[in-house]
């Protein structure tokens, strides 16, 4: 009973807490950015797959947004596709894209895999702003069409409102969880575990350790894919600038500021890197120096991440009020 | 041919630039393990120094340059002592994270210091020779020289002195090396400036050469990395021949295929080299 609560109960409520927020926060401004931070759960979810199970820090989590993002976006506004079908072939697109990029890749370790895939994103970003026929360069493509509208129970949902958007992206940010959770909690999950704690000795034991890091590193791309996807159809205007590498490094960030853990850490870390760049945008000039003084003090000070923090802190405050 | 050359000239020029930041780079790894990603906007800031010496102060381009050489090993000085220093016994990512939010931090500090817009630092070399159609310029000799001496100097001090013998010992044993009394905080101390003071030389020159810009420090310091991946991560022979390498094929590539596309082209040839020899060309296995 206990494990199945821990486990259902935590998911659960969090869920109807962002389910709710929108009735009781009407502030356009931060639906749109709870939005923006439900897509990043789902960069979160993916990075976290090759990051934070495997042990692999891959550098090409934007790189693989933009592929989803001009993937969905050229085949409706070029082939004249629905936007749900498009939505649904983008992260195909970039899962075949991950399986042919992490071949070599994943064949070397540490540093080197950072560098390689981060030489990916720049590609990546590269062809973006360079094959201006098709992707319309750095000026990019404007009327990124929203999602066909659609009635559910006589109620018609139009996805031109912000708020049908943000249930759009609720589900698809739930559904990543769910799948990350699943994940780890299979055998292909502890493999993964493995891999990171110890590769050598899990290919000794006979398991083909590369096989089980390229589900993780395509699933992710898959995942990025569907982030850039929604990210394309909400915006509605499409240029390289959100896919280079500082985005693939906020997705890292996403992953180690949270902490370690699949739920809460990965949720909060999200919403911290969408939150706190506009939270600085107060001090302008200054926003750039000190998002890195944070992150410098945040690594020295904070190294496990801020879930695991408040959650012992937490663990301490009640503690205290046990023992009287 | 002569228009071969000619890319292969010019390819050397860029590639000397991206030796002497991917040396930065790789002798920091080898010895530290830290992949410190900070070190282009170092870089970048020495150049800066470099520029406001020459502009404002008048100083002559090549005691200008020493001067940053010397700003920049203050900056790497602090920049092990408060900022990798706290994590060095934390995991890898740490110290990447770490460099990425000091890569924000001095571009930030840059681009209020020094604003938005691009410069080209000034130097008396704008004589052009042609050598039976090969043009040659000034310029691109005194960085390909600039790069060959300091390069040798730095060998001389790594092989020849006790500071170079104590950062060989902790590179080859760190363990080892703390038994015998070297002191590991104070060589990292030493392999930071020197490093830093590396990358600056290369920051001044890539101004004088191309333009200082926002931005550019991020791609010297991706530059140098795909450098460090063709030759070898840790190998300082390696980051020599990478870095002439992939300056070459990017002239190539700019001069034969396509201007847009060099990058790209660059980065292939790093990702086939990695296919065949994943620890690069002269890395070890």
């Amino acid at each position: 009973m206990s494990l199945v609560k821990s486990h259902f109960v935590w998911p659960v409520l969090s869920l109807c807490a962002l389910a709710l927020a929108p009735t009781l926060v009407q502030v356009p401004y931060f639906l749109h950015l709870g939005i923006l931070a439900l897509i990043w759960v789902i960069v979160a979810q993916g990075q976290n797959l090759v990051q934070g199970f495997t042990g692999y820090v891959s550098i090409a989590a934007a790189g693989f947004m933009g592929v989803g993002a001009y993937a969905s976006t050229l085949l409706t506004t070029k082939l004249g596709w629905s936007v749900w079908a498009s939505m649904v072939c983008a992260p195909l697109l970039a899962g075949v894209l991950a399986v042919v990029v992490g071949y070599p890749s994943l064949r070397v370790k540490g540093h080197y895999f950072a560098i390689v895939t981060m030489a990916y994103n720049l590609v990546i970003f590269i062809v973006l702003i360079n094959f201006s026929s098709l992707t319309g360069g750095e000026s990019g493509i404007t009327g990124v069409p929203k999602p066909e509208n659609f009635s559910v129970f006589g109620m018609a949902v139009n996805f031109e409102t912000r708020i049908a958007y943000y249930y759009l992206t609720l589900i698809c940010a739930a559904f990543a969880t769910a799948v990350c959770g699943l994940v780890l909690h299979s055998r292909v999950g502890r493999v993964l575990l493995a891999i990171r704690q110890n590769e050598p000795l899990v290919d000794a034991s006979g398991v083909f350790a590369w096989r089980y890091k390229m589900f993780a590193f395509v699933l992710s791309a898959a995942l990025c894919g569907v982030a850039g996807a929604l990210y394309a159809h909400f915006i509605g205007f499409l240029n390289p600038e959100p896919f280079g590498v500082d985005q693939s490094l906020n997705a890292i960030l996403a992953v180690i500021l949270g902490g370690r853990g699949t739920f809460a850490s990965k949720i909060v870390g999200a919403f911290l890197v969408v939150a706190l760049p506009e939270f600085l945008r107060v001090a302008e000039t200054y926003r750039l120096i000190v998002y890195g003084l944070l992150l410098v003090l945040t690594t020295i000070f904070m190294p496990r991440g801020i879930v695991p923090l408040l959650a012992s802190a937490w663990y301490l405050f009640t503690s205290l009020f046990k023992k009287r | 041919m002569i228009e071969f050359l000619q890319q292969v000239f010019n390819g050397l020029a860029i590639g000397a630039v991206y030796t002497l930041i991917a040396i930065g780079l790789t002798i920091v790894f080898g010895i530290l393990g830290i992949a410190h990603f900070a070190h282009g906007v170092v870089a970048m800031s020495g150049g800066y120094v470099t520029f406001f010496l020459i502009e404002k102060l008048g100083v002559p381009f090549f005691v200008a340059m020493m001067l940053a050489m010397l700003v920049g090993a203050i900056l790497g000085l602090l920049v092990e002592r408060f900022a990798y220093r706290p994590v060095q016994n934390a995991a890898h990512i740490n110290a990447f994270i770490i460099a990425l939010g000091l890569t924000m931090m001095i571009d930030g500090l840059n681009l209020l210091a020094f604003g938005p817009d691009q410069m080209v630092i000034r130097t008396p070399f704008q004589s052009v020779f042609n050598l039976g159609g090969l043009v040659v310029t000034e310029l691109r000799v005194y960085v390909m020289v600039t790069t060959a001496v300091l390069i040798v100097a730095m060998s001389f001090f790594v092989s020849r002195t006790k500071t170079g013998r104590a950062i060989r010992a902790v590179a080859q044993n760190r363990s080892a090396a703390i038994l015998m009394g070297v002191n590991v905080n104070a060589v990292a101390l030493v392999v930071f400036g020197l490093s830093s003071a590396l990358g600056v030389a290369g920051g001044a020159l890539v101004g004088a050469m191309l333009a200082l810009a926002p931005g550019l420090g991020e791609s010297l310091v991706i530059k140098g990395f795909a450098v460090l991946i063709l030759g070898g991560l840790g190998s300082v022979p390696g980051a020599i021949v990478g870095g002439l390498i992939l300056g070459v094929s990017e002239a190539l590539a700019a001069g034969y295929l396509s201007s847009a596309y060099k990058d790209v082209i660059a980065f292939l040839v790093m990702i086939v080299v990695l296919l065949f020899r994943p620890e690069g060309l002269l890395g070890k296995k």
